[in-house]
């Protein structure tokens, strides 16, 4: 189907279980989810995808009007649960996902079951009265040093297909590839990202939502997951000693037995 | 070839062997290590001594994160720091680095993670180099890039515009032309009618006054005019229609011109003398209904404004010049004043010698014709003694 292959999405797991969507952050691709997503596969059917520009998406389809903000994302991300058939979605969001995540519950909430938001910031400038951890001039030095990163980039990156044991040197190219893109994308969802103002969405959450931060970290700080938890109505917040914006790599066991506590703990809930 | 280690040529490697912590401390290079959260566990001396610190300073209090800017730590910790722990990995990442007196330098960094026994990340190795005039020549070719950029956008936009530009003049061009056909058609009927009635009025009718039959005659010229133009326009409209449709092409002048002569010799009264040297570029490009019409008009004005007192003699000659090739045709007739008339010389209806019968269409066409074929038309003349035509064409 057009979509699954435009978001390069992959289903593993119990095919006849609830749904759990793993959507990575900025900067990277599915792939990210590797140490955590296995986990689940064993209760649910587990959905990864590529956001439409980052890991192996189909980047024509990258379309700066359509994802001129996360809306065009948060689309995606419904016609994947669509073409799937999806309902009683779990959601798991890492940074700009967590958001992207929000939008779409937003758009269609009958769709889904809880949201789980990894390291989200709905918005990463600071404002009166609310302390998002940068100025927009930071934002510019992101994109500089993006600029000064892909100067090698040959733009000659294509979509590689996994898992070939026959071609090792397929999977060195991989890796090389790995949290790659093409430098005009990647610097046109810098800007969306990290200049995206998604405070209004939070009361609107109708779906209950667990949002799970790292104690230390430099792009969503405390303050923030605190933000989070005060606007979004039916929301816990759960702080993981760690550092680092991805507690899900710096320390999968904890994230997973976090969401794997809060979806039982929803679950005797409803019992 | 290589050799075991313990073959190596006897050289003093003393000072090397005992130097091990000195080449640490003084690489070339800034090196430290972190823990896997980024909290700085050793630096050496190289980078504390770019980075103004002292060791106390930074160990265990510190990440790495700290000492870069904001833009490269929002880049290491999107993209840096999940590649680390998943590939374990990074190679050339362009960051730069903040000085403790507030100051900035720019270097490349590579980095390794090494994982303990169960394979649970252990320590995150960092090496750093100096980049600062590297740094300069890429912002450099970032900014020559921008603006490339910027004019190749232009330039698409100034293509569109005359794109469209273009499309509404074909499309003023055939709409004009439709309109001279069908004015030239409409009006010729009428004309046909008036030309049939007169010449029945001159059988018929019988005028008194003496003053009758100059002005009949007057009419009568009128009458020609107005027919001939008529012509003339059907002409230009039926030529341009059979030009869409025939491609240029490679043609050789000698038999078309003889052709020609031979036409306009046959009705006229007086010998005129025609050379034709066509040696150094015998052909010419061009569709070849224009190029006939073109020689006609050119030819045949030659003849038509030939000088009263002498029989006319016309120069026909080519020559490559450059990518082009130039058509010279040269008479001796009456001239035409250039000062007065150059502007208006191929405008549609201008007439020089209203003494001489035409229908101002000649120069007009023959302009347009060449035009159409990428040249241009360039002419010499003096009043009384001759003018010269040059048909610059591409080759």
């Amino acid at each position: 189907m057009e979509v699954l292959k435009r978001n390069n999405v992959t289903v593993s797991g119990a095919a006849d279980k609830q749904p759990m969507v793993f959507v990575h952050g900025f900067g990277c691709d599915q792939r990210m989810w590797r140490l955590v997503a296995p986990a689940f596969e064993a209760d649910y059917r587990v959905v990864l995808l590529d956001l439409v520009g980052a890991g192996q998406s189909d980047l024509s389809a990258y379309d700066p009007e359509r994802y001129r903000t996360l809306d065009g994302h948060a689309l995606d991300v419904l016609a994947v649960i669509e073409a799937l058939g999806l309902r009683e979605v779990v959601f798991v969001g890492h940074s700009v996902s967590a958001m992207i995540g929000v939008l779409a519950a937003n758009k269609q909430p009958e769709r889904f079951a809880r949201l789980v938001l990894v390291g989200p910031s709905p918005r990463y400038i600071n404002d009166h009265g609310y302390q998002g951890g940068f100025e927009r001039a930071d934002i510019e030095e992101l994109l500089e040093a993006m600029d000064s990163n892909y100067l090698g980039w040959s733009g000659a990156i294509t979509p590689v297909i996994m898992g070939n044991p026959e071609r090792p040197e397929l999977t060195e190219e991989l890796n090389d590839s790995f949290c790659s893109t093409d430098p005009e994308i990647a610097r046109h969802f810098a800007r969306v990202t990290f200049l995206s103002d998604n405070r209004a969405d939070l009361p609107r959450v109708q779906v209950p939502t667990l949002i799970l931060q790292s104690a230390h970290d430099a792009i969503a700080p405390r303050t923030v997951g605190s933000y989070m938890q005060q606007h979004i109505p039916s929301s816990q917040l759960v702080l993981l000693d760690t550092s680092g914006h991805c507690p899900h790599l710096s320390a999968p066991e904890a994230t997973i037995a976090v969401i794997e506590n809060y979806l039982a703990a929803e679950r005797m809930h409803l019992v | 070839m290589s050799q075991p280690d313990d073959e190596l040529p006897e050289l003093d490697l003393r000072l090397t062997q005992e130097n091990l912590d000195d080449l640490y401390e003084n690489a070339p290079c800034g090196y430290c290590s972190c823990l896997p959260d980024g909290t700085l566990v050793k630096l050496n001396h190289t980078l504390l001594h770019w980075l103004g610190y002292t060791r106390p300073e930074l160990v265990a209090s510190q990440g790495l994160q700290q000492l870069l800017t904001v833009g490269s730590r929002l880049h290491y910790e999107t993209h840096c720091a999940p590649m680390l722990l998943l590939l374990d990995r990074v190679r050339e990442i362009s960051y730069t680095l903040r000085c403790k007196n507030g100051a900035t330098l720019p270097v490349l960094m590579n980095a390794e993670l090494r994982r303990d026994s169960d394979g649970n990340p252990l320590v995150l190795r960092f090496t750093f180099f100096d980049i600062t005039e590297r740094r300069k020549y890429e912002q450099e070719l970032l900014r020559a890039k921008a603006q490339a950029e910027e004019q190749r956008e232009q330039l698409a936009r100034a293509n569109e515009l005359l794109t469209t530009k273009n499309e509404q003049l074909t499309r003023i061009n055939a709409d004009l032309d439709s309109f001279v056909y069908t004015a030239s058609h409409d009006l010729k009927q009428p004309i046909n009618n008036m030309a049939g009635l007169f010449g029945e009025l001159k059988r018929v009718a019988s005028f008194h006054d003496p003053e009758a039959e100059p002005m009949m005659q007057m009419f009568e010229d009128a009458l020609q005019q107005i027919l001939a133009t008529i012509s003339g326009l059907s002409e230009v409209v039926q030529l341009q229609r059979q030009l869409e449709r025939v491609p240029a092409e490679e043609i050789v002048l000698q038999p078309v011109c003889e052709e020609i002569i031979r036409s306009l010799q046959r009705s006229d009264e007086v010998a005129a003398q025609f050379s034709l040297d066509f040696a150094a570029a015998p052909t010419l490009r061009m569709a070849r209904p224009g190029l006939h019409s073109m020689l006609y008009n050119l030819l045949s004005n030659a003849i038509k404004y030939a000088h009263p007192e002498r029989p006319p003699r016309v120069h026909l000659s080519t020559q490559p010049n450059g990518d082009q090739v130039v058509l010279r045709v040269q008479d001796n007739g009456r001239g035409i004043n250039l000062q007065r008339h150059g502007h208006e010389l191929f405008q549609l209806f201008r007439r020089f010698h209203p003494e001489v019968v035409g229908s101002g269409m000649g120069l007009y066409l023959v302009n347009r014709l060449v035009h159409q074929a990428g040249g241009h038309v360039e002419v010499d003349s003096t009043v009384g003694e001759g003018t010269t035509f040059r048909i610059y064409l591409p080759r």
